[in-house]
């Protein structure tokens, strides 16, 4: 195909649309939700290397976030060396860590896999919650504002382009999945492992390399994550919660595609912080309700679109294209 | 070019393949028969290296390939087709092609443009942007045939590829077997069309109770007492067949 297919056109307009964003507005909330699609859109696309492409569909993502999120957090705060260097740190420990969990897919499939994944963060959390000397356990980290690069200590201007060229990186990635042969392969693996075999497919280690590329993306964007928010707790960066949103971002946006994960994000990132700030002021007994809409959606998506809002827009291509035929 | 050293494959307290030895040439198109549950698909789980056997060895072109996971199998040029029907479903026809050319070609470019001849080879052509899922079986069967051959297998064993199609089709596919070993592939085929199989192998082996009971030219397999008893029945005529 010589010229470029359409959600291509709408992902370079997407992140033409955010780098331009500076230029306009300088409103700090605004700049805050830019960066905040981004980077949740850059996780779910760290995700979705596994449980998109590889088909590796895990609900302990937050274990390789927090990792990322508490070395970046512990080497700035206890150590006071540049959070950068947490970050290299972070993505070691999350390949070993995305090793064993890409061992445990060998071993498990489908929804043990995903339940085996929950338990794995739920373990870092409590070691993160006890280990008090270490981390400072429950009460948190809070990290220090040091301004420069090298320290992480930038403005939303800084941070948005930062993010952006994270988030960028993690689309290219995933194109180059859906156009080489590993990705292929990955494919195959996803359909069908035993035929996958037969063709000469080396599946557990693909599956593992998938699993492992994935944890790394997810541990450099907690780092990230880490030092634009300044604080870190246990609770937070290894909660359920988050592994279940960079799962759902790419679900609710198209699972295994490269746009899907920022389309979800775009989608339930502004919702949420819509709905929160339309409504948490207003009245203390509306604060959850943004909570309750999240959920409606998410009923209506799996309902009535479950291949995601990138399947939408494939469906409604085809039938223009039908039409004017 | 495959050799089976008295192979044995057990479940629990049941032997699936029972002391089967085996020999097979370069050219050969050997043909496996058998009653349900006689250890036919067994055996070709055992040869490309989906069970690991209790006891013996497969020697692969004078390699011992026993014990090697399906990959390194496949990668050696011994491949195989699913009796259930396994295509990447969500997939068009083509990437399913080019993902099993990929295997000796890495660069997609070449791979795309080998699994072409390889889809026309076996009649795929206008399905080539099928979704792999949308096909019915008889070209599902296909499929399986043609992914198996995009990674230029030297040894290819089809397991029931005319099973469940209809006499049209049934001569479709067997004109493909019949291209596909023209084409130099070595062949082990498990069948229960016997009027195909008759016409097709140069060989035949008959399992039963996972024991190779009779191994002969299909005329021989048609005349052996044991195989009439334990699988043709007294019916059956080779005039007929």
């Amino acid at each position: 195909m010589s010229r470029l297919a359409p959600d291509r056109w709408a992902a370079v307009a997407m992140f033409a649309v955010a780098a331009l964003t500076p230029l306009v507005v300088r409103d700090a909330f605004l700049l805050d939700s830019v960066i905040l699609i981004l980077l949740w859109g850059a996780l779910s696309a760290a995700w979705n290397v596994a449980g998109g492409y590889a088909g590796q569909v895990s609900l302990g993502h937050a274990a390789f976030f927090g990792i990322g999120a508490y070395a970046a957090a512990l080497m700035s705060a206890r150590y006071a060396q540049s959070p950068w260097l947490g970050l290299a740190v972070g993505v070691a420990l999350s390949v070993v860590a995305g090793a064993l969990i890409g061992y445990l897919s060998n071993r498990l499939k489908g929804p043990y896999f995903a339940l085996s994944t929950i338990a794995f963060a739920e373990v870092l959390k409590i070691v993160a919650s006890r280990w008090r000397g270490f981390t400072s356990g429950s009460e948190g980290v809070p990290v220090p504002y040091r301004p420069g690069f090298w320290t992480l200590g930038l403005g939303h201007v800084a941070w948005l382009y930062l993010i952006l060229v994270v988030a960028v990186g993690c689309y290219a990635l995933q194109v180059y999945l859906e156009r080489s042969r590993v990705g292929y392969q990955l494919a195959g693996v996803r359909e069908d492992e035993d035929a996958a075999e037969a063709l000469g497919i080396a599946t557990r280690r693909r599956k593992v390399q998938a699993i492992v590329v994935s944890a790394a993306m997810t541990s450099a964007c907690g780092s990230l994550w880490a030092q634009y928010v300044g604080f870190v707790d246990p609770s937070h960066v290894f909660s359920i919660d988050l592994s279940v949103r960079f799962a759902l971002n790419s679900i609710i946006g198209g699972i295994g595609t490269a746009l899907g994960p920022f389309l979800g994000s775009l989608l339930i990132t502004s919702l949420e912080t819509y709905l929160r700030a339309t409504f948490s002021g207003v009245e203390a007994s509306f604060t959850g309700i943004y909570l309750i809409i999240y959920g409606v959606v998410l009923i209506l998506i799996v309902r009535f679109a479950p291949d995601g809002l990138t399947g939408i827009a494939g469906r409604f291509w085809a039938w223009r294209a039908r039409a004017h035929a | 070019m495959l050799t089976l050293e008295a192979v044995t494959k057990r479940f629990g307290g049941l032997t699936a393949v029972r002391a089967v030895s085996l020999e097979v040439r370069a050219g050969d198109l050997l043909g496996i028969i058998g009653p349900n549950g006689a250890g036919k698909t067994t055996l070709f789980n055992v040869i490309a290296g989906y069970y690991r056997p209790e006891e013996g060895r497969v020697r692969f072109e004078g390699r011992d390939v026993t014990g090697l996971p399906p990959h390194a199998i496949a990668r050696l040029g011994l491949t195989r087709t699913f009796q259930i029907v396994k295509p990447f479903g969500n997939l068009s026809v083509a990437d399913n092609v080019m993902i099993g050319a990929l295997t000796r070609l890495p660069r997609v470019a070449h791979a795309r443009a080998e699994a072409e001849r390889v889809i026309d080879l076996c009649g795929l052509g206008p399905h080539r942007y099928a979704r792999a899922r949308a096909l019915p079986i008889a070209l599902r069967k296909r499929l399986e045939v043609a992914r198996a051959l995009a990674t230029r297998p030297r040894l290819l064993l089809l397991d029931e590829v005319m099973a469940g199609l209809n006499p049209t089709e049934l001569v479709g596919i067997v004109d493909l077997v019949r291209r596909v070993h023209a084409e130099g592939v070595t062949l082990i085929v498990i069948e229960h069309v016997m009027a195909a199989m008759m016409r097709l192998a140069q060989r035949i082996v008959m399992l039963h109770h996972g024991e190779k009971i009779a191994e002969g030219t299909p005329q021989e397999i048609a005349h052996d007492r044991r195989v009439i008893d334990a699988y043709l029945g007294d019916e059956f005529n080779l005039a007929e067949a």
